[in-house]
């Protein structure tokens, strides 16, 4: 983007003022673009469609009344949260009471700045790509540690501290399997490691080998528990804790935190599509640029809210696991196999050279789908084995 | 821990949780069977529950008898019914049937003890209402002289209508000797 | 899993947090309230503070009249109306002398038996939202809403029934309700395959229930554990094997039992397979009883006004929750002298506060979720 504005200093645009004010408004001004455009009606359909998609797991209907198809129920879950009454417990932190839900935010909206939509689609492109959304999402747990604290609340120093605990832990897996990837794209910004793949499936990183195979479950199992989703939502587990940290909170703070959360969702699908599939690579089937970009977008688009709709779908799915269970999972399990994947990687690439060996890629991908496979068959399984014309008979 | 448990538990884990995926994938594609009352219905919900069903209660005056059988087996007491001495036709009239919506149990045992039937529960479970003055449901609006039955049944056809109403009502019920299925098998 | 509470070194200050668990929360099953010391997260004592919903049913008792009080019976457990209904029904008869005719005691068998299942869905629906799975909770009141539409073409009504009265029962079943059951056996046997696969064999679910809150065979029998927390523990003990009643003597159907293949003998995942098991012993009770259902009246001859001469009796019942106890006495005037009902609740209660140190507290919520305690009946 900053080429972009480059060009238009040059072409004589903005004479009058000086380079870094044109340079900060066109900062602000896409940031508030990005953020109410996009990111704010995607946080809001992702919690409509988590609802819906719950729903019909679960043989009911989801909201369907507010709007067609009742897309429009999040403007009115927005509408009646900011109508409440601004309540802070009388006995909390009145200032860090009211910072947290924007601490956990900023964490998330950090994010957007590196998410890459499109070759030409992305704010700034940081040559430390990959290690700047780490970075910035870790913010996430100071917002959290701060809700449990001032809340001056049990339930939620529980849910805080088990938060944290749980977020710090399960950077490592994440980070470490991030790094696998890395290595074999030569470099940490976004755009250059979408650009050492391609756009076949055979040409993504996920099945480049092996180990970078299971890095990518690593990864989203990891991410899963950073964004403390199911089956590691502990901190705001429902059930045990009333709803952890965000007990106290109501109205619009506490929908900042879910805001946070099912935004959050959308930028973990992102950053694994970017890492390990490809991110916006589309077959090269046109050359007029706004329909290229155009279409990569949708692509992304696509393919990370697949994983979001997994993220909701696993949430549907698994019960939750305990405190320390997690704990042990994560240092247990999940460390020691992502050291695995890394060391494999390498291994695999001093073997093979950098770009990996094509026939096993492909191998790989026909796996995959035969995986996929097995699992259609299993879902025709379930659905012959129970008869749903029995679901409900009214007597007519 | 040893490395054999190590790898089944992941093993475990992870085919559980595909079985567990499949599960609830294959009800995400299956219709659901919510019934979206009250406004996406084919028919109203109340032509649909079943003759026994007993919902809030209603009863016909015409063939009330005024024998109090009701009001002496509700648990609850919510039936009140008051009768009293009509002077000039010197017949016992009903000054006032009030039944309670909101205390009664909707246990049926005031329609089992009925002798015409003329208590029942009816269909209708909708019976909200925006103050407690309208739970309660009056069923004499003006004295109303009692139900007298005649021997030989009953002459004035609707009347007779009525009678044979309530009288089926009451076959729902088990009785000691015989009910609805001892004929059958 | 049990962690000693002074695993921190010795000279580190800490201070225990007393918290309250309920009686408002999402889980506990009911009114319950539990204070609890905890350390961090290990739970020091959790003592039990019940009483939130009591309605004074004993008390009624004394107010009206026999047949009166059946229904009132139906609130001492809501979600398992008809055991209740069939304790003092059963009381009452055997005070009175009466004889319940055999269709009736069949009659009487298939709505327990429809009503044991759907007692068990809530649980274990329950037990599943406690530990974190939501889906398979709505698949389990998506059965038991087909339950109750059987039951609400038996007798009228979805939870509270009144059906089981002094005699023998209110309403005839009908053929047709009889093809129902049947097509609702069919459909349900598959279904509690179903929900196995997607929670009971879930190594998540697994781990978090195998080998906690081990209940041994000793602690089981002291503190006067019923149903399946007895069974759980390994005890072979079942009201329709042991003291029989009703009709049971003429039906095959096993008692199952725990046995710790998962983890410990009496832990929480033992507990939750026994109910599970239960389930399908039910539909096999059921199937045998609607081919043995003989004609005949489905009550016996009970005047109006019951007065049944002067006495005492206990009855029990095998209730989902745990045999049911109603001690009624009768002086024999039209009002019960005293009716007083002991449910296995009430006991379960009683050993949460010795199973629940060391434990966490998300085992906690674990702990009384596989107990089935349900507030109605501890507090009647």
């Amino acid at each position: 983007m900053q080429a972009f504005i480059d060009q238009l200093i040059q072409e004589g645009y903005f004479q009058a003022v000086s380079k870094e004010a044109v340079y900060a408004t066109a900062m602000v001004l896409v940031a508030f673009a990005v953020l109410s455009f996009f990111v704010a009606p995607l946080a809001g359909v992702t919690s409509w469609l988590e609802r819906r998609v719950w729903a019909r797991m679960q043989s009911r209907v989801g909201p369907n009344r507010v709007g067609p198809q009742g897309i429009l129920q999040w403007l009115a879950d927005g509408i009646k949260n900011l109508l409440k009454e601004d309540l802070i417990p009388s006995a909390a932190d009145k200032k860090l009471f009211s910072l947290a839900p924007y601490v956990v935010f900023v964490g998330f909206l950090c994010t957007f700045v590196v998410i890459p939509f499109g070759s030409q689609l992305i704010v700034a492109d940081l040559n430390i790509g990959i290690l700047y959304i780490l970075a910035v999402t870790s913010l996430v747990v100071v917002g959290i540690l701060m809700a449990g604290w001032s809340s001056n609340n049990k339930w939620s120093l529980l849910g805080g501290m088990r938060s944290a605990a749980q977020i710090v832990s399960y950077e490592i897996p994440a980070g470490l399997s991030a790094l696998t990837i890395v290595f074999i794209a030569g470099t940490l910004s976004m755009q250059g490691i979408i650009k050492a793949q391609g756009w076949a499936p055979w040409d993504w990183f996920l099945f480049h080998n092996p180990f970078t195979f299971a890095a990518f479950f690593l990864f989203f199992t990891a991410a899963l528990a950073e964004g403390n989703r199911t089956p590691f939502d502990i901190p705001e587990a429902e059930s045990e804790l009333v709803a952890g940290y965000v007990t106290e909170y109501s109205g619009m703070r506490f929908l900042f935190f879910f805001f946070a959360e099912w935004g959050n969702l959308y930028v973990i699908g992102a950053v694994a599509t970017t890492l390990f599939m490809g991110g916006w690579q589309i077959p090269p089937v046109t050359d007029d640029p706004v329909l290229l970009g155009a279409l990569q977008f949708m692509v992304f688009f696509l393919k990370a809210y697949f994983w979001v709709f997994v993220a909701m779908w696993v949430r549907a799915t698994l019960p939750r696991v305990r405190v320390d269970q997690l704990m042990a999972m994560c240092w247990k399990y999940m460390v020691p196999l992502s050291f695995i994947c890394m060391l494999g990687t390498i291994v695999w690439m001093l073997v093979f050279g950098p770009q990996g060996s094509q026939i096993f890629s492909v191998v790989l991908f026909v796996l995959a789908v035969g995986i996929l496979g097995y699992f259609a068959n299993r879902v025709l399984y379930q659905i012959r084995n129970a008869r749903p014309e029995l679901y409900f008979k009214p007597h007519i | 821990m040893s490395f054999g448990s190590y790898v089944s538990d992941i093993k475990d884990t992870v085919k559980s949780v595909f079985e567990g995926m499949a599960i609830t994938f294959s009800h995400l594609v299956r219709r659901p069977m919510t019934i979206q009352y009250p406004d996406k219905i084919p028919v109203p919900i109340q032509e649909t529950l079943p003759r026994r069903y007993r919902g809030i209660l209603e009863v016909d005056m015409d063939i009330c008898t005024g024998c109090l059988a009701c009001e002496r087996v509700c648990p609850i007491t919510c039936i009140t019914i008051g009768i009293d001495m009509n002077k000039e036709t010197k017949q016992r009239q009903f000054t006032h049937f009030d039944i309670d919506v909101c205390k009664c149990m909707y246990c049926g045992l005031c329609a089992e003890a009925c002798p015409t039937g003329s208590i029942r529960h009816s269909q209708e479970f909708e019976g909200a209402s925006y103050d407690p003055a309208g739970l309660v449901r009056h069923f004499v609006t003006k004295p109303a002289a009692l139900y007298k039955p005649k021997k030989g049944g009953e002459t004035d056809a609707k009347l007779a209508e009525k009678v044979d109403t309530g009288l089926k009502y009451l076959d729902e019920f088990a009785t000691p000797d015989g009910g609805a299925a001892a004929e059958e098998k | 899993m049990n962690v000693p509470a002074q695993s921190l070194s010795p000279g580190f200050h800490t201070e225990d947090m007393t918290i309250s668990v309920g009686p408002q929360h999402p889980s506990t099953h009911g009114v319950l309230r539990f204070v609890v010391k905890t350390d961090g997260e290990v739970i020091g004592e959790a003592i039990p503070d019940v009483g939130y919903l009591h309605r004074s049913i004993e008390k009624i008792g004394e107010k009206v009249t026999w047949h009166g009080y059946v229904p009132y019976t139906d609130r001492a457990d809501y979600l398992a109306a008809m055991f209740a209904n069939q304790g003092f029904c059963m009381a009452a008869e055997r005070l009175g002398g009466v004889e319940v005719t055999r269709r009736g005691e069949f009659c009487r068998v298939i709505a327990c038996e429809l009503n044991r299942i759907a007692s068990h869905l809530i649980s274990v629906g329950t037990f599943g939202q406690d530990i974190g799975a939501i889906t398979p909770f709505v698949h389990a009141l998506r059965e038991r809403e087909s339950i109750n539409n059987l039951m609400e073409e038996i007798c009228g009504a979805r939870l509270t029934y009144n059906y089981i009265r002094i005699g023998g029962v209110g309403y005839d079943i009908l053929p047709e309700t009889c093809g129902r059951i049947t097509e609702f056996l069919d459909h349900f046997e598959p279904i509690v395959d179903e929900y196995n696969r997607l929670l009971s064999y879930n190594k998540i679910f697994i781990k978090r229930l195998a080998g906690v809150a081990v209940v041994s065979r000793e602690d089981a029998l002291s503190y006067n554990l019923v149903g399946p927390n007895l069974r759980g523990a390994g005890i072979k003990w079942d009201i329709r094997r042991d003291i029989p009643y009703s009709v049971y003597p003429e039906l095959e159907f096993d008692v199952p039992v725990g046995t710790g293949h998962v983890g410990t003998l009496g832990d929480s995942y033992d507990r939750y397979w026994v109910r599970i098991r239960e389930l399908q012993q039910s539909c096999k009770i059921l199937r045998q009883c609607l081919k043995m259902l003989p004609t005949g009246p489905a009550i016996a001859k009970v005047p109006r006004k019951f007065k049944p001469p002067a006495g005492e009796c206990y009855v029990r019942v095998e209730a989902p929750r745990g045999d049911m106890g109603f001690y009624v006495v009768s002086d024999g005037s039209e009002y019960p002298y005293r009716v007083r009902i002991r449910t296995g609740s009430f006991a379960a209660m009683a050993i949460i506060d010795k199973l629940s140190k060391g434990i966490m507290v998300a085992d906690l919520i674990a702990l009384i979720g596989s107990l089935d305690v349900d507030a109605p009946e501890i507090d009647r």
